[in-house]
């Protein structure tokens, strides 16, 4: 990969420069371009993941910084914002000076950079001036007066935007198969109207060359030497980033399309760059002046000098670091052992419940075990090890339910009792504002039910919180269906997938997450499997806020398949053999918890029936007063909330905003995510973490080998990594790594969401997301000792760069002496926590968090057990 | 009743005014707009109460008399009847809904004030169009509607794509203006004290006394189906509709999708005695309403996004509006265009559901119709039945996804042409100008000293150099006082022949300096200021976003602008109607160059505004910048940097 390192650019260039005529190889290119850009699927799957993937392989400040010189964007935070922190004493002079040490310079130097942090400097902040804005393409545009990108962007957009379109427009584009290339050849050679602007003389004739040729041929006219040819085509792409990186993700999993279309990257190179040859030529004529020919100034990056050598900004880089690892100790000293009382010995659960590892379910676990002591909870990714391609009773297809990193194998339908009456078709009132378009029933419709739209606009935006009796929200899923989870024969699917689970497999799941999560004996009578869905209207990122573990689902079909299989006789028998002992009075049950809404469903009550399980109706008394009390501390940051709420005033705003169509936000998803604890729930469970942690389950003494910790890291790095630093980057400059503000979004073809009619592809998540964020890189704490978890390290393969590059830290709590050590590529190195700070202390969670509008720190909650 | 319409008319400036001195706070904004729209309500509905008790008259309003001569008045008129009354309440019912939506759809947005100013702003021009009494008032109201358009398309300076777009609309805006202030001046040459909405019923209702000549009343139906069909985006102005929905959505869904492009439909309605007269003036309306459905309703099959279907079924209804008012069917009219306000403004508010519904409650996944009906196509010989068909289609299939190529064609018969005859003045030599200049302007004199022809018509040079000096100004790409310098000659060249025209005219060529050369000056003090510490190779080819670094300078640049342009807050507003009623009474031909000229100033200006000021700051931008920084910390900074570089990766010292 020539942009790995600058070393072999270098000397590539170098080799270049002595052979004068040096082939220049398409496919090779475009696989270093591709690189560059952003991987993110269409919108009905939301996938969190580092939106700087393309610069992981560097460590992470250098990373960002180069990032920054190619995109654009912005590598921190402005300097006001970390000073306001530090006045607001959330970063503290230890973490100034624990970044300050890590500069490994003299003291003097040190004593001189802490002065210069506390120096305004409003104008530091700016982008800086990069590839993607400032490179030869732009500078030859600049010199020709030709903006190339207007001109054939809106082109190439609506022809992409037509092209991939998965059932917005009337007309589809495509013949069955057909290819990009193909296609716009068609419509450019084949019709009586010309297929502007490829009715120029000079482009006409390229028009039956291959899409390489034409590239080629392109590129010889327009840029000239051959040594520019990756930087033009890299710059080409990176002025709209979205829609490329669309095309490259269709091109490589075609299947990320309901309706899979055949496009790939050159494809669309050629037809963007025959484009711009086309109105090069109208405008300037036959003799324009190619790149090669004109003067660049000595500001334009030039990639075949290497990539650029990026400064980064030190007094940022100092207050980044100082303000992660001042919020991180906070979290490290909460959890150091002589703070740590006395543990009364739990006594045995009534209630084991299981939760997704979510950090927003963190607060629920909290608020649960608060109610009722003798609840247990437990964490674990919210698919709960069950890997398979669900197809609902209402749904056209089949969707994962599982991390992305995974390739599902089996399929599962979910069969209804009765089967609910549905006539897709037909025009339901709730929703014929979507058809009136056609003009002539359209006509009709506006003469006759406008009006009517009157009186629903007034409803829905002066009474949203109420709502019409046709509108379905998530929670109420039907419950009387069942899902077909036992595999009757092995005759795979046409698709290639096995229907359904043999009793093995079952029982390799179940046990699979038990030994995960460290629970093989002592179990409840009661057993809840909670997973999380959330509903929102009007929201085109829906799924980004539903389980990142289940590839941006609601997890309940997961949920449900868990209690069915882990109740079942024959999976209980297996997993006996295996030395997990379920009794026979344990009872697996399902539920789903709506995280906006903050309510809850439980499933397959006629199993329920047959089986009763013990203490459920306790159980669901108790977990309706955490759902109030967790949506008032949700509360805390909507600005717009009831001030003075009780928790049923709160749980109706939390519940309103989920159903209003005015509301951008109808919950804040991971925002405050920071913390990733993995180990026993005594570590955590009288810990006030304010929602900020995702919680895996783990049991350091049951994986001497570390080969579950193996198993969790890898499922934990991409997952919470993920989501981590995508709101990370995603707040550090929303409009370059994020989506820009949600209010100007429109639907693009069901694959995205752009600003108006013919701009780019929007990636990342949008400002109404992360706004609250603190932009903070993750910090894993793992119980288990540094010797098991190099074991471990070494066997997670490539992830490994994540840690070593500390694109996520990593730290080791030792289970029997709670010291601490922090990873680093070549050793752990031993954490001194500050003397003079100690975590604070509380009664209740609402003693902390009522009236408060920012992040708090880690607090110890001393309650009585009783 | 007087004082219901005029609270009704006002509060929306009250609202705006308490806005603008309010800082930056939502919870007052809030207050203050839901108060404003409350407030408006009650007169709205007092006004319809009054108005139903009394039988639903037409009622007449004079205010007061702006600006009066011995030949001619400007009153503030103000008008009533059913149509206002529609419209009124319309435009009240989605307010209201909008600014409850805004209130937590825009919490924490940056442009909070901004948009709300700008929506009041809105609202107010609305107000005026609709209980205007003639036409030089609606025209008022009209350019205060197609500025706010302009900021909201806009709304989102730091991205080049919705500044180009609002200059996009803006452009067909102030094109069709054209229509509407030659439309004013006609009418005053045409019915004299008459133009006023009240009476023109009247006019025309003697079969036998036509109130104008044939020529001319089609010329003045022409002026207004043009304006019309510009503003409700009907045929050939199609394109630039489904191009403005760059600002919030709630923004687009009151502006395109229910109020603003109905206003043509309005404007039509309240012409409807002048256009209709003639069979063939209807005629037109018909076909431009045919063709706009035609096309439109092509086009809205390949929108492969959820606001251009909207905004395309939107213009296909209008359209259909256009041939009902053709036919002379008012009330269906009415009707029609309440159910199309309010059906494309919920549509376009829950736009964002559009991939829910479809993957979720749907669960369609493919389109429902492909072009390609094979047995269609039977009846046609063997040899041709399989290829003829698939040219059809292609050909159907980029007509749809050029949306009939439309903006194509206005681009290339209109503005490219002008363009490069301002490039033409542009890039001539300055010595050669001015002595072109000279000999032209002794040659003038020579010839009128020697044929002595009348003194008036040395107007005709100096009006088409005023056209060249706009089509200077408007070809300009790289210097923004050049430009403002080329507008200024050009509305100064204006005065100057109407001087000639009319000697007796002075007062209103200084009403109409008074409005130009403060704002040049203004201008130019802020232009030098902007540009001092500019680099020399930073064209105006790229965006400069100095609202973001230096937000003073361009709010004074903006208002320059305003002045310039001649924006209904500036003298030169009522300069602009005076000079075209007054000077060209007895010379229509000259009514033509000065509105061009005046158009193309404005689109002209506009684009310098937005070069300068918008955009997205980057390092570029701020080096131009003030820096100042204090002298230690360039010291540190450089001590720091010097350590940076001698420590240079900074992963390695990490372990």
């Amino acid at each position: 990969m020539v942009f790995n390192t600058q070393k072999s650019v270098a000397t590539e260039s170098h080799h270049s420069a002595a052979q004068s005529v040096e082939p220049f190889n398409l496919d090779e290119t475009i696989g270093h371009i591709a690189h560059w850009l952003p991987t993110q699927g269409p919108i009905k799957d939301f996938i969190h993941h580092n939106t700087l993937h393309a610069v992981q392989h560097l460590p992470f400040h250098e990373g960002v910084a180069l990032a920054s010189k190619m995109f654009g964007a912005r590598s921190y935070m402005p300097m006001e914002y970390y000073l306001q922190m530090y006045l607001q004493g959330r970063i503290k002079n230890h973490g100034i000076d624990w970044a300050l040490n890590r500069t490994d310079t003299t003291k003097e130097h040190q004593e001189q950079l802490k002065l210069a942090m506390f120096i305004q400097d409003k104008n530091s902040h700016y982008p800086p001036i990069s590839l993607a804005n400032h490179g030869i393409r732009n500078a030859w545009a600049k010199k020709l007066e030709l903006d190339l990108s207007t001109l054939v962007h809106p082109i190439l957009f609506r022809l992409l935007g037509n092209f991939l379109d998965q059932g917005i427009s009337r007309w589809t584009l495509p013949k069955d198969g057909e290819s990009f290339w193909d296609c716009v050849m068609r419509l450019a050679q084949n019709s009586l109207i010309p297929l502007y602007p490829l009715q120029e003389p000079i482009v006409r004739k390229l028009l039956t060359q291959t899409p390489d040729q034409v590239i080629q041929i392109c590129l010889d006219k327009m840029v000239g030497a051959s040594d520019l040819y990756e930087q033009y085509l890299l710059e080409m792409l990176l002025a709209h980033p979205g829609w490329a990186g669309m095309v490259r993700i269709v091109e490589e999993t075609p299947r990320s399309l309901l309706d899979p279309r055949n496009i790939s990257l050159k494809q669309m190179i050629a037809v963007e760059i025959l484009c711009e040859l086309a109105f090069v030529h109208k405008y300037k004529g036959e003799n324009f002046a190619n790149i090669a020919s004109i003067q660049l100034t000595e500001k334009t990056t030039l990639l075949k000098k290497g990539l650029p050598s990026p400064e980064i900004p030190l007094i940022l880089k100092l207050w980044h670091e100082a303000m992660e690892w001042s919020l991180h100790t906070e979290l490290l000293t909460a959890l150091k052992p002589e703070q740590q009382k006395a543990h009364k010995p739990q006594t045995k659960p009534n209630v084991q419940a299981f939760f997704c590892l979510d950090d927003r379910e963190c607060s629920l676990r909290r608020h649960l075990e608060e109610i009722d002591p003798n609840i247990e909870t437990f964490g674990a990714a919210g698919f709960f090890g069950i890997d398979f391609l669900y197809q609902g009773l209402d749904d056209a297809y089949p969707v994962a339910q599982c991390p992305v990193i995974i390739t599902p194998k089996h399929l599962i339908l979910e069969t209804g009792g009765e089967k609910p009456e549905k006539d897709s078709k037909a025009d339901d009132i709730s929703h014929m504002h979507f058809k009136s378009h056609s003009f002539l029933r359209g006509w009709l419709y506006t003469q006759t039910l406008g009006i009517g739209y009157a009186a629903r606009m007034v409803w829905d935006v002066f009474r949203p919180g109420s709502k019409l009796p046709k509108l379905k929200s998530l929670s109420e899923i039907e419950a009387h269906s069942q899902l077909h989870l036992l595999r009757e024969n092995d005759t795979p699917t046409k698709d290639g997938y096995l229907l359904g689970f043999s009793f093995t497999e079952m029982a390799d799941r179940v046990g699979g997450l038990l030994t995960n999560i460290g629970l093989t004996r002592h179990f409840a009578p009661l057993v809840v499997i909670v997973a999380h869905g959330s509903s929102s209207v009007n929201n085109p990122h829906f799924a980004a806020y539903d389980c990142g573990a289940c590839a941006g689902k609601p997890g309940a079909p997961n949920a449900r398949a868990f209690a069915w299989m882990a109740n079942h006789e024959e999976v209980r028998r297996i997993l006996f053999d295996r030395g997990i002992d379920i009794p026979g009075g344990t009872r697996f049950v399902a539920a789903l918890h709506n995280t906006s809404r903050d309510e809850i469903t439980y499933f397959d009550n006629h199993l329920l029936k047959q089986h009763p399980a013990e203490g459920l109706a306790k159980f669901q008394k108790v977990m309706v007063e955490a759902l109030q009390r967790n949506a008032r501390e949700r509360c805390r940051w909507f600005e717009l909330a009831p001030k003075s709420n009780t928790v049923e005033k709160a749980h109706d705003h939390v519940t309103a905003r989920a159903s209003s169509i005015f509301e951008p936000r109808p919950e804040y998803n991971h925002s405050n995510n920071l913390y990733c604890i993995i180990g026993r729930r005594k570590l955590t469970r009288d810990l006030f973490m304010d929602r900020r942690a995702f919680l895996h389950s783990y049991d350091p003494n049951t994986d001497p080998m570390g080969n579950i910790m193996v198993r969790i890291l890898s499922a934990i790095i991409p997952v919470c990594g993920g989501i981590n630093l995508e709101y990370l980057f995603s707040r550090v400059d929303n409009s370059v790594y994020g989506a820009g503000t949600k209010l100007p979004h429109n639907v693009i073809g069901l694959l995205g969401v752009a600003n108006g009619v013919e701009g780019d592809l929007r990636t990342g998540l949008p400002q109404q997301m992360i706004e609250v964020h603190e932009p903070a890189r993750l910090l894993i704490v793992a119980e288990q000792s540094t010797a098991i978890l190099d074991k471990a390290v070494a066997n997670i393969g490539d992830l490994k760069e994540w840690l070593d590059n500390e694109w996520v830290r990593l730290v080791s709590s030792n289970p029997a002496t709670q010291e601490q050590f922090l990873y680093s590529k070549d050793s752990w190195e031993a954490i001194d926590l500050p003397t003079d700070y100690a975590s604070p202390s509380a009664q209740s969670s609402e003693d902390i968090f009522m009236d408060k509008t920012e992040t708090v720190p880690v607090h110890h909650l001393q309650r009585n057990h009783s | 009743m007087n004082s219901l319409m005029l609270a009704s008319l006002l509060i929306p400036l009250a609202g705006f005014w308490l806005i603008f001195f309010t800082p930056n706070n939502e919870k007052i904004i809030a207050v203050i707009s839901y108060s404003c729209s409350h407030i408006m309500g009650l007169c709205i509905a007092a006004l319809l109460y009054v108005w139903a008790t009394q039988g639903y008259p037409h009622h007449e309003f004079e205010w007061f008399n702006l600006y009066a001569t011995d030949d001619y008045s400007f009153p503030v008129l103000l008008y009533f009847d059913r149509i206002s009354a529609v419209y009124l309440g319309c435009v009240w019912a989605i307010f209201s809904i909008i600014v409850k939506y805004c209130r937590i759809y825009l919490h924490r947005e940056a442009g909070y004030k901004r948009f709300f100013l700008t929506i009041f702003s809105f609202v107010f021009g609305l107000n005026i169009v609709i209980l205007s009494g003639s036409i030089d008032i609606l025209f008022a109201g009209w350019e205060i509607v197609g500025m706010s358009s302009f900021l909201l398309i806009a709304f989102y300076r730091h991205r080049p794509q919705p500044i180009r777009n609002a200059l996009r609309a803006y452009t067909v805006y102030r094109f069709c203006d054209i229509g509407l202030l030659l439309g004013s001046w006609m009418s005053h040459l045409l019915f004299h004290e008459s133009q006023h909405f009240s009476q023109l019923a009247d006019l025309f209702n003697h079969d036998a006394f036509p109130p104008a000549g044939y020529a001319s009343l089609l010329l003045l139906s022409t002026l207004i189906i043009i304006a019309a069909s510009g503003k409700s985006a009907q045929f050939p102005f199609c394109f630039w509709l489904p191009r403005a929905m760059e600002g919030p959505t709630p923004s687009s869904a009151i502006f395109y999708g229910a109020l603003s492009v109905h206003l043509g439909v309005f404007l039509l309605l309240r012409t409807t005695p002048i256009w209709t007269y003639e069979y063939f003036t209807r005629f037109i309306v018909f076909f431009i309403g045919l063709l706009t459905v035609i096309i439109a309703s092509v086009s809205e099959k390949t929108q492969s996004n959820i606001k251009g279907q909207i905004a395309y079924a939107s213009i296909t209804q209008v359209g259909l509006m256009f041939i009902e008012l053709s036919l002379g069917l008012e009330t269906l009219v009415l009707v029609h265009f309440l159910g199309n306000a309010f059906l494309r403004c919920y549509q376009l508010l829950v736009s964002p559901s559009i991939v829910a519904h479809l993957l979720r409650v749907e669960g369609s996944a493919d389109t429902d119709f492909h072009i390609n009906s094979t047995g269609r196509y039977s009846f046609l010989p063997e040899s041709i039945r399989n290829t003829l068909p698939d040219v059809l289609r292609n050909t159907l299939y980029v007509f749809s996804l050029q949306e009939g190529n439309l903006e194509l064609v206005v681009r290339a018969s209109v503005w490219e042409p002008l363009k490069r005859i301002g490039m033409r003045v542009n890039t001539t030599n300055l010595w050669i100008k001015a002595f072109n200049a000279l000999v032209g302007i002794s040659l003038v004199f020579i010839v009128f000293e020697v044929l002595d022809i009348e003194r008036k018509y040395v107007a005709i040079p100096i009006s088409i150099a005023m056209v060249l000096a706009s089509l200077s100004a408007f070809g300009q790409l790289n210097k923004p006082i050049s430009v403002w310098n080329a507008i200024t000659l050009s509305s100064t060249l204006a005065g100057i022949a109407v001087l000639f025209l009319n000697p007796q005219a002075k007062p209103d060529v200084a009403i109409f300096l008074s409005g130009i050369l403060p704002a040049w000056l203004l201008g130019i003090m802020v232009l030098f200021r902007m540009l001092k510490n500019q680099d020399a190779a930073e064209s105006l080819f790229t965006y400069q976003a100095m609202a973001e670094t230096r937000p003073r300078l361009s709010l004074l640049l903006f208002i320059s602008f305003l002045g310039l342009v001649g924006f209904p807050i500036s003298p030169a507003f009522l300069g602009e109607d005076l000079l075209l009623s007054h000077a060209s009474s007895h010379d229509p031909w000259f009514a033509l160059p000065i509105t061009i000229a005046f158009i193309i100033n404005g689109i002209a200006g506009a684009r310098v505004f937005q070069r300068l000021c918008l955009g997205r700051p980057t390092e570029l931008c701020g080096e131009h910048g003030r820096i100042v920084v204090s002298e230690i910390s360039l010291s540190l900074k450089r001590k720091s940097d010097h350590l940076m570089h001698g420590s240079k990766p900074e992963g390695k010292l990490e372990t």
